[in-house]
């Protein structure tokens, strides 16, 4: 019989823990290894302590809000901006040629994926870009 | 007497000829879509289809079910020509009890499928089904099993071609997924494996039919299907062109046609579709068709993973697969999506006796965490396994960039093509000039006062004396290198010379392919 002395938030409890003969942490998977010696027997929940905080559920992300049929036209792979071929307010054919991307050693045409109204540039010449990266807000 | 039997025989066939009713039919029309019937009769050669299992009744008991009428059992099967050249086809009918698939559905289905790989003859399936028939329980689920089991012994025997043409959801996706080619037509075809509403309640995700499964995303996204028509028609149209360049089995060469092209054509305009600069891109389909007969290529999945390209062509009438790097999409690169295709492509063409044509300008394969976490390296083994695997001639003409790994993975001498050609523009390196001048010359750059003009210098150095096809042709690991304009005369020759071909492989029960 051994005995405890543990503090909780302030409050102290005796605990008394009694050896019943090692069969007890058999229980437990092989691999879970503790790195200091176990108190044995875990404490009793106490009340007073607050309960962690339960992780909200993930909502399913949902993609941003684009403004009523606009469509940005995403960096497809990470690499500079070269020339950017079009500005706000200009209307383009499909197909069309908005920006120069230069990666993997080659100057990537960004096309159009469809016609329609350049609403906005997000990116600059000599920038840097990621995959995914917003560069066009086609309208 | 005989007479009435006759009559009899007639009205039975008739009432069978109708499916699930004039009522159903029309609004099978009203939603674009054809019947059964009228799909295999649009595919097939006039007058040539002959229908089996006509009167096959289900054997279903449960909930009402006896009392249920499906003629047909709410699939038509049974063979036909195309183009002259037999082929087996089932069409689900969507107007007998939504062409769900039971036990006796199932086993029409297996026994065209069974009758094609007897007699060697391509199946095409079209599929339009609500799913399972729920009421028959485990007796559609065994159904299932066994169409799948026999498109598995069926691969590569003889070619299957799966049509959607209306719902195909559940486990009923997996026959279609197991064939080599699937259709689908935009706007009225969708497969999943679990649809809108279960997506709904499972993951709160909220997609439309059409997103989720339809045929734009199959032939884009997911790269599931390959080809997309406008309407049934159209699509129909598709199939035939398809089977004009396969064999009707694995024993049999791909048919070959009788050219209109010359075969010494030459292309000036091959002499100067490269840029002067490497670093500026041009559409290898342009290429293709410059060789291609009749400037013919028939692309197979056109909107998926499009920095690689697939598809036929006839050289001198003689179907030949080809495989080219696109450098507009993504500079070329290999990346998953690409290398799952290419790899794809190349066993269909193998297991159907289609020579490999490669077109090669790669950059390398394309850096990220992404691709690594998605795991290129096991995705990009594909292709060196399928390369490598295939014993069909194998001719690899290098372009341009021919960088590092994906120069090997690109059908090279390494992976045992047959014949390598390189355009004077080629460089064969194994990595770009930039990046190796920083790592060969890196003490001459660091050493120097001006290390952009000595950088610039090495780099001009490294292209002159390594980025060029003459170092690969001193090693023989490229055979010759031709000016783009007889390029088309050079690879007829070649799949000529090649035509008698034999390589064969140590006896295995099968490779441990990389998945």
């Amino acid at each position: 019989m051994k005995k405890y002395k543990i503090t909780v938030n302030g409050k102290s409890y005796e605990v008394e823990v009694e050896d019943m003969g090692g069969s007890m942490d058999t229980a437990s998977p092989q691999i879970v290894k503790p790195t200091t010696a176990p108190v044995s027997k875990p404490v009793p929940p106490v009340t007073t302590a607050a309960p962690v905080q339960k992780a909200e559920p993930k909502k399913a992300e949902t993609p941003k809000p684009v403004p009523q049929g606009a469509e940005t036209v995403e960096a497809p792979m990470p690499g500079t901006i070269l020339d950017i071929k079009v500005s706000q307010g200009d209307e383009v054919q499909e197909g069309q040629v908005l920006l120069v991307l230069e990666a993997m050693k080659m100057e990537n045409e960004i096309v159009a994926p469809r016609a329609g109204k350049i609403a906005a540039v997000n990116t600059t010449s000599g920038a840097a870009v990621d995959a995914g990266d917003a560069l066009i807000s086609l309208e | 007497m005989t007479n009435s039997k006759i009559e009899q025989l007639r009205q039975a066939k008739e009432q069978i000829k109708l499916g699930g009713g004039a009522k159903r039919i029309e609004k099978q029309h009203a939603s674009g879509k054809k019947t059964a019937r009228e799909r295999i009769l649009s595919l097939l050669d006039e007058g040539s289809f002959v229908e089996m299992d006509a009167f096959v009744k289900h054997r279903c008991t449960n909930f009402g079910m006896e009392n249920k009428e499906a003629p047909g059992e709410g699939v038509v099967t049974g063979y036909g020509t195309v183009d002259g050249r037999l082929v087996y086809v089932f069409a689900q009918d969507f107007t007998v009890i939504g062409g769900s698939l039971g036990e006796m559905h199932a086993a029409k289905i297996c026994k065209a499928q069974e009758m094609a790989m007897k007699v060697g003859a391509p199946i095409i399936g079209i599929n339009d089904s609500g799913g399972a028939r729920i009421q028959e329980g485990v007796d559609a689920l065994s159904g299932y099993g066994n169409i799948f089991y026999n498109n598995t012994i069926a691969s590569g025997v003889v070619p299957q071609i799966s049509v959607i043409m209306g719902p195909c959801a559940g486990g009923a996706v997996y026959s279609p997924a197991l064939t080599d080619f699937i259709f689908m037509v935009n706007q009225t075809s969708n497969m999943f494996i679990t649809g809108p509403a279960v997506i709904k309640t499972v993951t709160g995700e909220e997609v439309s039919k059409e997103e989720l499964g339809g045929a734009m995303t199959h032939n884009k996204v997911s790269g599931v299907a390959h080809f997309i028509s406008n309407n049934e028609d159209e699509c129909i149209e598709d199939i035939k062109r398809l089977l004009s360049f396969l064999p009707s089995n694995n024993l049999e060469d791909a048919p070959i046609y009788q050219s209109e092209d010359t075969m010494n054509r030459l292309s000036e305009r091959l002499n100067d579709i490269i840029p002067a600069n490497a670093n500026k891109p041009y559409n290898m389909k342009e290429v293709i068709t410059e060789i291609a007969d009749n400037q013919d290529f028939y692309e197979v999945q056109p909107y998926f993973a499009q920095n690689i390209i697939t598809g036929f062509i006839r050289l001198n009438g003689q179907p030949i697969g080809v495989i080219g790097n696109q450098p507009k999409i993504l500079a070329g690169c290999l990346d998953i999506n690409a290398s799952d295709k290419a790899a794809r492509f190349i066993r269909t063409c193998n297991a159907f006796n289609i020579p490999l044509l490669s077109l090669v300008d790669v950059p390398g394969f394309l850096p990220g965490v992404s691709q690594e976490y998605g795991g290129i390296i096991r995705h990009g083994a594909k292709m060196l396994y399928a390369y490598s695997e295939a014993t069909v001639p194998k001719v690899t003409v290098i372009l341009r960039k021919a960088y590092g790994g994906a120069y090997i993975a690109m059908c090279s001498r390494h992976l045992k093509a047959d014949v390598v050609l390189a355009w004077p523009t080629a460089e064969i390196a194994v990595m770009g000039p930039e990046g190796a001048a920083n790592i060969i010359f890196k003490n001459d750059i660091q050493g120097s006062n001006d290390p952009l003009a000595t950088r610039s210098e090495k780099i001009t150095e490294y292209r002159d004396t390594v980025a060029n096809p003459y170092v690969a042709a001193s090693r023989g690991y490229v055979d010759d290198v031709i000016e783009p304009m007889i390029t088309r005369q050079r690879l007829i020759s070649a799949f000529d010379m090649l035509a008698t071909k034999r390589e064969s492989r140590p006896a295995k029960k099968h490779g441990n392919m990389p998945l």
